[in-house]
């Protein structure tokens, strides 16, 4: 099978690479991983004690806190622009954990705190270019995304909102199992990787944090 | 009216009673099988200075050390609390004279305590109705700017006296060591409440910290209706049973802030008030710092080891996280 399929690439090698239509709408969806990242440490301190009106800060505690990965499902829908050209938005959900480790206790032993649970919201738009590239056959094209977003982040009680922003680059490809060829809408599968910029939301440093991010969606076009 | 008799308190160097069965933060009254706030009810608290001076300290030092210390509490955002000078006087620190006084007085038995107030309570309503404070001058006080070694701070030690002629209990955010000669050393204090006083010529305590500040904000807030700050609740349990007295910290990491309380009942319950809406990691230690005198009567309960909540605990804006529960285990 597998000399068959590879026979078949080269034997179209020198068609057109697939494509999406022109001015047609593509609906995407499937799953999302965004990998973990710091968002920061924090000592409990108190005042030392000494003549004047600083002194060395007593350490009551050090903490540091992550945001675990986690995986979530997304959806997108696209327009194109131009057959490699598309813009498109959509929103995705997850439930990621906090975890946070507590250290440097004079009275206590360190300890890792059970994950606290995040409601996860992801409103973003991005452009995806279809690099024109020859030689992968008619099912195959890579592409590159970059887009941004608005982050929506409730703790598991859903009684406190963080909100923040985040971008992204990355690439992927289009894998067509049906359509591409210019005459019939397209179905296939899309997987990427992308590099995530996230600020602000559930953050105590308030520090721009970068992430990966993997998704894999099938797409159709109408 | 009715009126009780005082509750005395000391202020810095332990000892004292303190205010009868319940306190969190700030004294508690009992009336009717309820426990109301002690408070001022009126808008602006007026108060004397006695004109004694002491070496080293002027009664206009006094009086400028205490319109300082009050100016700092008045300034805490979001709360209604005033204080009215209303100049000198020759009328003691203590005893029910009708005047809030403010000075300083001769009490060589008391080789301990800096100083004390004493509060006067309206037993009908809970309202505070006469309070004074005296400062020892067994001790050499000082009002120097940057603070004397060797000297006590006067606006330092006025400072945790009016958290109490306003109504606040003592905080347990510190931690001590012994001494030698039986005593305690203070390592770290995260409240100006705490009952130990800092080092001689220490003046950190002129500056009030995120304790205090929630502690006044939860007494004498500006608007109640519209409250922004959060509060946790919940239960210390030991082998399954409620533990009183237990001291319970919340931290907030992003913002750095510790706020304190104390599990108030049998059953082990708390509430810590005044917290920035947000996640918190929510610590219980047993009153070992000071004496447990200093902060509640009763058979409190110092037979455990610190130990954390579970998981952080959100704390909502306005309102209240879920019970959380923080077992705790026998040293």
């Amino acid at each position: 099978m597998w000399a068959l399929a590879s026979a078949q690439v080269f034997a179209q090698g020198g068609q057109a690479p697939p494509s999406l239509l022109a001015h047609h709408v593509t609906v995407s969806g499937g799953l999302v991983w965004t990998g973990g990242y710091s968002i920061g440490d924090a000592t409990a301190v108190l005042r030392g004690n000494a003549v004047g009106a600083t002194a060395a800060p007593f350490t009551l505690f050090d903490a540091h806190s992550s945001v675990d990965g986690s995986v979530g499902v997304e959806g997108h829908v696209g327009f194109a622009v131009t057959p490699t050209l598309t813009v498109e938005g959509g929103v995705s959900y997850q439930r990621p954990g906090i975890s946070t480790d507590l250290s440097q206790d004079a009275e206590a032993a360190a300890v890792t705190l059970d994950a606290e649970h995040l409601v996860q919201y992801l409103f973003d738009a991005a452009v995806v270019w279809q690099i024109p590239t020859v030689g992968l056959g008619t099912r195959i094209q890579p592409f590159v995304v970059v887009g941004g977003g608005y982050l929506r982040q409730l703790y598991d009680e859903r009684t406190v909102v963080e909100t923040g922003s985040v971008y992204y680059a990355g690439a992927g490809v289009r894998y067509w199992l049906r359509g591409g060829d210019g005459q019939n809408r397209s179905v296939g599968r899309r997987p990427d990787g992308r590099a995530m910029w996230r600020l602000d939301g559930v953050d105590f440093e308030n520090r721009t944090r970068v992430a990966p991010m993997v998704t894999v969606h099938m797409f159709l076009e109408f | 009216m009715t009126r009780a008799v005082a509750v005395l308190l000391t202020a810095v160097l332990t000892l004292a009673q303190s205010a009868p069965a319940h306190a969190y933060l700030k004294f508690g009254f009992r009336i009717g099988g309820q426990t109301v706030d002690v408070k001022w009810a009126n808008a602006a608290v007026r108060y004397f200075v006695n004109e004694r001076d002491i070496p080293g300290v002027t009664a206009p030092d006094m009086r400028a050390a205490v319109a300082r210390a009050a100016a700092t509490w008045q300034a805490v955002p979001g709360t209604t609390l005033r204080f009215a000078d209303q100049g000198f006087t020759t009328a003691s620190p203590v005893g029910l004279d009708g005047r809030n006084t403010l000075g300083f007085l001769d009490r060589p038995d008391l080789d301990r305590v800096l100083g004390a107030t004493s509060l006067l309570i309206d037993s009908s309503t809970g309202a505070l109705v006469e309070a004074d404070i005296f400062f020892n001058t067994r001790f050499t006080w000082s009002v120097a700017p940057q603070g004397e070694a060797g000297r006590v701070d006067v606006e330092s030690v006025v400072l945790h006296e009016l958290g109490h002629f306003v109504g606040l209990g003592h905080s347990a955010i510190g931690e001590t060591e012994r001494t030698a000669t039986g005593g305690r050393r203070v390592l770290g204090s995260g409240a100006v409440m705490f009952p130990i006083a800092l080092t001689p010529g220490a003046t950190a305590d002129r500056v009030l910290q995120d304790d205090d500040e929630a502690a006044v904000q939860d007494l004498y807030t500006a608007d109640a209706g519209n409250r922004t700050s959060g509060s946790i609740t919940g239960r210390v349990t030991k082998n399954g049973r409620g533990v009183y007295g237990a001291h319970v910290v919340a931290f907030h990491p992003e913002s750095g802030r510790i706020v304190g309380g104390f599990s108030l009942n049998a059953n082990g319950d708390f509430v810590i008030a005044g917290l920035d809406p947000g996640p918190h990691i929510v610590r219980v230690e047993p009153l070992d710092d000071a004496d447990v005198e200093s902060f509640l009567s009763g058979d409190v309960d110092v037979d455990f080891r610190a130990a954390y909540a579970p998981r952080m605990v959100v704390a909502p804006a306005g309102g209240s996280s879920g019970a959380v529960e923080v077992q705790v285990a026998p040293k």
